[in-house]
């Protein structure tokens, strides 16, 4: 391999530049690398990965620009999820759109992504790009707090302390044949792992979207053309052979619907290799039942909350000028999400104690006060209708007299401290 | 004693006559080496605005304010050795005074940075046709080392069959894309963008049809 193999261009590409005799350009984009890399180009270029500066364009003006400003778009939200390239006239890069490594960048090309996001240049490690360091750099932090969860979950445990043992330079790594340690991120969400082949797509084993306000099993329509659609299982998901509108308006012929039951076989086939199937079957029993708990008890009550708030015109449609807006968002997609992910992959503190014990203070001690500083009069129809009256979860409001010896007020046994 | 028969044909006159050509010629030589000193200076060439325009990037670079305080100015890289050589340059380079004087506004920024690349792209071919003499006057292929350690290797044997301004372009003035990745429609619309015009204004102003905003040059 020499410097040209990857960086050659054409006069004509809009970033092509002479550099010491040769027409090279900067960017070595997924295009560039599926000159070889015919298979992982392919998978990878309908991935949400792909899709991640796609999927937050309507978002990124009022998170990031309201709250934030330019500059905190450009060194922050684009350096995960990708800028836009933009190339100057005199064959410069805009700076505001780089140096970027983010994994959904939109290159002058015209292709989405960025495989330096994992693979480092110019080493190209594969242990660099299997170790869940390479995941955590973007996937950490409030929103996707998945660094913190592997940290503290077994398989993050047995990975620290195997690490040596995890053949992570090997040309094949197939789990259960070329690794048995431990799992990383790599290996569940798009490793090979006994039959199953493995594939740069990374959400196709994806039973869940766990990061939204209320979560949803989700349907991954494949097109012919090659590209993806998640569908939510509550909307109608379209047969096979009929034309189906894609998430950026254009058109596209469906080619396979891909169930969250046969995600969810995938993903399991991956916990196989290890461990055995009540074993597994159960983990995602436990992990399903706290997302469905969050979804009735705290999602789906906040967001019709919150829905009939604006409907009223007790809050103004623009999010983020309101105390009870950050609330909400912290409550879903902070606290909320920690809680789920937490779940997924087995972190019992991030379960609970950084995740739904979070979602429930704020859920009781500041969002509903807020609901009723907002609301005022009609706020006690809104909380009996979605919180007060779901007796399954909210019941124990019920009973203020039913003291606790330690928590609260109660009476106190010999013995107690 | 030993005589020389001087032909007839050498009378005084003529002696006197050849003695004033020699004189006149060497005179006219020295003459023209002060004229081809004279207007390779940096001084000279920036009495044309426009020059200036060309000139405020390159006092920002290194051949400007080097920290060995070797300073190359306009005439060491862009006028040849050799009085002939010199002089003819210095003849070819007055279709710039007459552009300067007949042409568009180059004393307008727009204007000129929308005819810069074209400029640039002639300046180089005239680099490479010599192949890069000029560089000479300064550097020694053979004495570049460097402190890094392919410097010299890339020097010598890469360099074969290349000139310096192969690959050493855009050191000094503006940078402008090498000819063959150069795209007029992206130039312009850096333009358009640096001094907020409106799009596809540059390729108006090119061809004539309006004109160019009234700008001031900001030189730093």
């Amino acid at each position: 391999m020499n410097c040209l193999d990857c960086h050659q261009a054409d006069a004509s590409d809009v970033d092509a530049i002479q550099h010491e005799g040769f027409t090279i350009a900067t960017i070595v984009s997924p295009k560039d690398c599926g000159r070889c890399h015919v298979v992982e180009t392919e998978q990878n270029s309908s991935s949400v990965h792909a899709n991640a500066v796609s999927l937050i364009t309507d978002r990124m003006p009022v998170m990031a620009a309201n709250l934030g400003g330019k500059a905190i778009i450009d060194a922050g939200c684009a350096q995960c999820h990708g800028s836009e390239v933009k190339v100057k006239g005199d064959g410069t890069l805009d700076t505001a759109t780089w140096p970027n490594s983010g994994i959904g960048r939109i290159n002058p090309d015209g292709s989405k992504g960025s495989c330096s996001s994992c693979h480092g240049r110019h080493a190209f490690s594969k242990a660099q790009a299997r170790d869940p360091a390479s995941c955590m750099r973007c996937h950490s932090g409030p929103d996707s707090p998945d660094r913190a969860i592997y940290e503290a979950s077994k398989h993050g445990m047995a990975y620290f302390a195997h690490k040596e043992k995890m053949n992570l330079d090997s040309d094949s790594w197939i789990a259960g044949k070329d690794y048995v340690s431990a799992p990383t991120c790599v290996t569940c969400h798009m490793g090979a792992a006994g039959k199953l082949p493995s594939n740069h797509d990374v959400g196709m084993r994806n039973a869940w979207n766990l990061n939204t306000p209320v979560s949803e099993k989700q349907y991954l329509v494949m097109y012919e053309d090659g590209d993806k659609s998640e569908i939510p299982a509550s909307q109608p998901v379209p047969d096979r052979g009929t034309e189906h509108t894609k998430i950026d308006g254009s058109a596209g012929k469906v080619k396979v619907v891909v169930t969250p039951d046969r995600r969810r076989k995938a993903m399991r086939m991956v916990c196989l290799e290890c461990h055995g199937k009540n074993f597994a079957t159960s983990f995602m029993d436990q992990f399903d039942s706290v997302v469905e708990l969050y979804n009735e008890k705290f999602g789906k009550p906040a967001q019709s909350i919150m829905l009939d708030l604006y409907d009223k015109g007790l809050l103004t449609p623009a999010p983020f000028d309101e105390p009870i807006e950050f609330t909400y968002w912290e409550l879903w997609h902070d606290e909320g999400a920690r809680a789920r992910h937490g779940a997924a992959m087995a972190s019992p503190n991030h379960t609970w104690w950084e995740g739904m014990y979070l979602v429930s203070r704020n859920f009781y001690s500041k969002f509903l006060p807020q609901v009723r500083a907002v609301a005022g009069d009609e706020a006690d129809v809104l909380i009996s209708r979605y919180v007060s009256d779901v007796k399954e979860h909210h019941g124990w409001l019920d009973n203020p007299e039913k003291g606790n010896p330690i928590l609260g007020y109660g009476t106190r046994k010999a013995g107690d401290d | 004693m030993i005589k020389f028969a001087v032909p007839a044909i050498i009378t005084r006159r003529v002696v006197t006559a050849l003695v004033i050509a020699f004189g006149s010629g060497v005179v006219f030589m020295l003459m023209l080496i002060e004229f081809d000193h004279q207007t390779s200076t940096e001084e000279f060439c920036t009495t044309c605005h426009s020059m200036e325009l060309t000139a405020s990037p390159y006092r920002q670079s290194s051949h400007y304010m080097p920290i060995s305080g070797v300073r190359a100015s306009c005439g060491d890289c862009h006028v040849s050795e050799g009085v002939l050589s010199a002089t003819l340059d210095h003849v070819m380079g007055t279709k710039d005074l007459f552009k300067q004087l007949f042409g568009p506004d180059y004393d307008n920024p727009v204007v000129n940075n929308l005819h810069l690349p074209e400029a640039a792209f002639k300046a180089r071919e005239w680099f490479r046709k010599r192949d890069s003499e000029t560089c000479g006057r300064c550097h020694v292929q053979e004495a570049i080392v460097g402190s890094r350690a392919d410097t010299a290797k890339i020097h010598q044997e890469d360099a074969v069959g290349k000139s310096c301004i192969d690959c050493h372009i855009n050191l000094v003035h503006r940078k402008v894309p090498g000819k063959e990745t150069f795209k007029r429609d992206a130039w312009n619309r850096m333009i358009e963008e640096e001094f907020g015009l409106e799009p596809g204004m540059a390729d108006k102003i090119l061809k004539g049809e309006v004109e160019p905003p009234e700008i001031t040059a900001d030189l730093n």
